[in-house]
């Protein structure tokens, strides 16, 4: 599939959809706040949609619980391709404080070889930290995600001297 | 002790009771499984509710597996704490159900979590996931916390024709799953599937990972929306059950910051109900003015959420003249803003007619439940932990509790509509008597296996900490949030109301999953009725 044309289809029209697999509810709270008179995205054509089937891009929280496991595949499955994913928050990226108790996976690296396992493949992911995740830094990820603005951070090499 | 309170204890005693400790605001008393029956009758029919209950694997100090009843007596304003041990070899312990109907799901919970039979009531599992094996219970002290038994991965469609709104809804943006069971356009019942956002917290506060001073910003993480109630409840636990003595200081900061989290929990929720109802404009604006609340808990503490200011003793930062000052100025807006808003909104006639005599929960069902906060107090019941068993800095203050006794969903706005006004007079106060001092103890210590309980009104009405000194971290911490009181009444409320209004009246108890966390299925078969399964929520709310 070319990625690229068909994001450039879907860059001033986006609807996305929230996938929360057992998040505090604070991230949750601040994709709501985005969508509100404060931030608005909706004036970029951001629309909240019920139901994966409709989604551009899934706002992925939570550090998917052992309960949720199952429906978070099945609402991925759901997912039209390109399957686009902003994955919010500590616990979304990495698990969170949870990361290694027994009720959870530990956040969307460990969902993603579960994914693959199941034949759903993932077309692109960014990934935006925070505990809460800031309504600025969604926005910013989405256009990250959609490649109309620059990430800022890169990976660099570091090698001790001598290692 | 009052003299009405050691009359109580000697009736207890009369019942089988042994009392065990004394102190100010609890008294610990052991049963044995026998007796707990006439004893949870004596003190739900002298007006106690049933706080919570929770399993405690005892094995390594009493050998024993144990079960707390945590009775509140508000209008007295103490705890009585039933304690029930049983030997592992015979872990089973009668249920009481039928005495306290509240008790039907922290029982279950105790089941599944640390092990302890229930005899005499149907049982299912209530916490864990589906597929977790049988004869696990993560509360066990043998039990590693990262373990993770081999996940039995089913990713089949269910076989009933289902609309797919949930667990994803998009109105409370959280997993949690109502299945309505309708008869035309009745309700006859509703069988709550939640529990997917347990993550392990009362486990995790246990491991090695954690100590007493980490435990704060884990508990604030229980929940995004009244985060500060736990770490508050949690350190007021610990502080009682080692005797440490907080500065005033930091008493009225910790006041101040729980009352910004009412505003913006209020405002939220009058955003959620008023989207429910088809109102996007009140929603909107509701947010809008919500708004003004998160950029003032940011300048108070540095966080939008989870503050991070608790720690056991005090707080970590302390309010100077400017903060006050933005304080009393952003309140004067946010309260010149929401009372415009609350104005035209109640008059908009299609709110008052979808709101008022909706999902009614009579007294006598609520008093049964022991439902708490906004929901409590619009069904006649006189119950705000502020108020009963005053903590913090609310001695101070003088404030009104809005009580309505009408019961509907009306009844619950109104409540929570006045909270946020008496929240911003209680804030004004708090900043007008501020007193100076230190706003932390210097050092503290917790003696091991000391027990307490602590209280707080949160937004969604009380939260309850109960714990157990261990050794460099607690031995035992129970949490239960407002809204396992509140769920169980949904039923109540929704048995027989119009399918339409089911969403509202599902948001007017303010769930809060995350707090809530630990799975109900139910085997229902409603014969040749026709049933529809709805998940989630009827509208199909695109926001």
């Amino acid at each position: 599939m070319d990625l690229a044309k068909a994001l450039k289809a879907i860059r001033r029209s986006i609807w996305v959809y929230h996938l929360n697999s057992g998040s505090c509810n604070a991230c949750d709270i601040e994709v709501l706040d985005a969508l509100t008179p404060y931030f608005d995205v909706e004036r970029f054509g951001i629309k909240l949609v019920g139901s994966p089937r409709h989604a551009d891009v899934v706002l992925f929280t939570g550090p998917v619980t052992r309960e949720s496991l199952p429906k978070v595949v099945r609402a991925l499955k759901a997912m039209p391709r390109p399957r686009l994913l902003l994955v919010l928050g500590s616990c979304g990226v990495g698990g969170g404080i949870w990361w290694d108790t027994y009720a959870t996976i530990g956040g969307f690296s460990k969902l993603e070889e579960i994914l693959r396992e199941q034949g759903v493949e993932v077309d692109r992911v960014v990934y935006v930290p925070g505990c809460p995740v800031r309504p600025e830094a969604i926005i910013y990820g989405i256009l990250v995600l959609l490649g109309l603005a620059e990430q800022k951070v890169r990976e660099v090499e570091v090698h001790a001297p001598g290692g | 002790m009052t003299e009405s309170v050691s009359k109580l204890i000697e009736e207890l005693k009369r019942l089988g009771g042994r009392v065990e400790e004394v102190k100010d605001r609890e008294v610990y008393l052991v049963v044995g499984r026998d007796n707990l029956r006439s004893l949870a009758k004596a003190l739900y029919s002298t007006g106690a509710y049933l706080k919570t209950c929770a399993g405690v694997d005892e094995r390594q100090v009493q050998g024993v597996l144990s079960i707390y009843y945590i009775f509140g007596l508000d209008e007295l304003g103490v705890d009585v704490v039933l304690r029930v041990p049983v030997t592992e070899d015979d872990a089973k312990i009668p249920t009481i159900v039928l005495e306290v109907p509240a008790a039907d799901w922290c029982e279950l919970e105790a089941r599944d979590m640390v092990g302890v039979e229930i005899t005499g009531r149907p049982v299912r599992r209530l916490v864990l996931p589906e597929d977790w094996p049988e004869g696990i219970h993560p509360l066990r002290k043998d039990f590693d916390y990262s373990a993770r038994p081999p996940r039995r991965f089913r990713s089949e469609l269910p076989e009933e024709v289902g609309v797919p709104l949930g667990p994803y809804h998009p109105a409370l943006h959280e997993p949690e799953y109502f299945e309505l069971y309708v008869d035309g356009e009745k309700v006859v019942d509703v069988v709550y599937r939640g529990f997917h956002v347990h993550r392990g917290i009362e486990k995790l506060a246990e491991s090695p990972r954690f100590t007493y001073k980490q435990i704060p910003f884990l508990a604030e993480r229980i929940c995004g929306i009244c985060g500060f109630v736990h770490s508050s409840c949690y350190v007021m636990a610990v502080e009682r059950a080692a005797g440490i003595e907080v500065p005033e200081r930091a008493e009225f900061i910790r006041s101040i910051v729980l009352e910004v989290e009412r505003l913006h929990s209020h405002l939220l929720w009058l955003g959620v109900a008023a989207h429910l109802l088809g109102y996007d404009v009140g929603f909107m604006h509701a947010w809008r003015i919500r708004e003004h609340v998160m950029v003032l808990a940011e300048y108070l503490t540095g966080s939008r959420k989870t503050y991070g200011i608790n720690i056991i003793g005090g707080v970590r930062r302390d309010l100077n003249v400017d903060k006050l000052d933005r304080i009393l100025k952003t309140l004067a807006k946010v309260r010149e803003e929401f009372v415009k808003l609350v104005e035209v909104m109640l008059s908009v006639p299609q709110i008052k007619l979808r709101a008022s005599g909706t999902g009614i929960l009579s007294r006598s069902e609520a008093r049964a439940l022991s439902v708490v906060g906004p929901v409590a107090r619009a069904s006649g019941l006189y119950r705000d932990i502020r108020k009963d068993y005053p903590y913090f800095a609310y001695r101070e203050v003088s404030f009104k509790v809005p009580l309505y006794t009408e019961g509907d969903n009306l009844a619950r706005v109104l409540v929570r509509v006045e909270e946020v006004l008496e929240s911003i007079e209680i804030i004004k106060q708090l900043v007008d008597k501020l007193p100076g001092g230190p706003v932390a103890v210097e050092s503290w210590d917790v003696p091991p296996y000391r027990r307490a309980v602590a209280a707080i009104e949160a937004p969604r009405g009380e939260d309850v900490h109960f714990i157990i000194t261990g050794v460099g971290k607690p031995y035992r911490w129970r949490v239960r949030a407002p809204t396992y009181q509140n769920i169980p009444a949904l039923r109540a409320m929704l048995r027989g109301a119009s399918l339409a209004d089911a969403p509202l009246t599902i948001a007017s108890i303010d769930p809060c999953f995350s707090c809530t966390d630990r799975l109900v299925v139910y085997d229902l078969r409603t014969g040749s009725r026709r049933v529809l399964r709805i998940a989630g929520g009827v509208s199909a709310c695109p926001l």
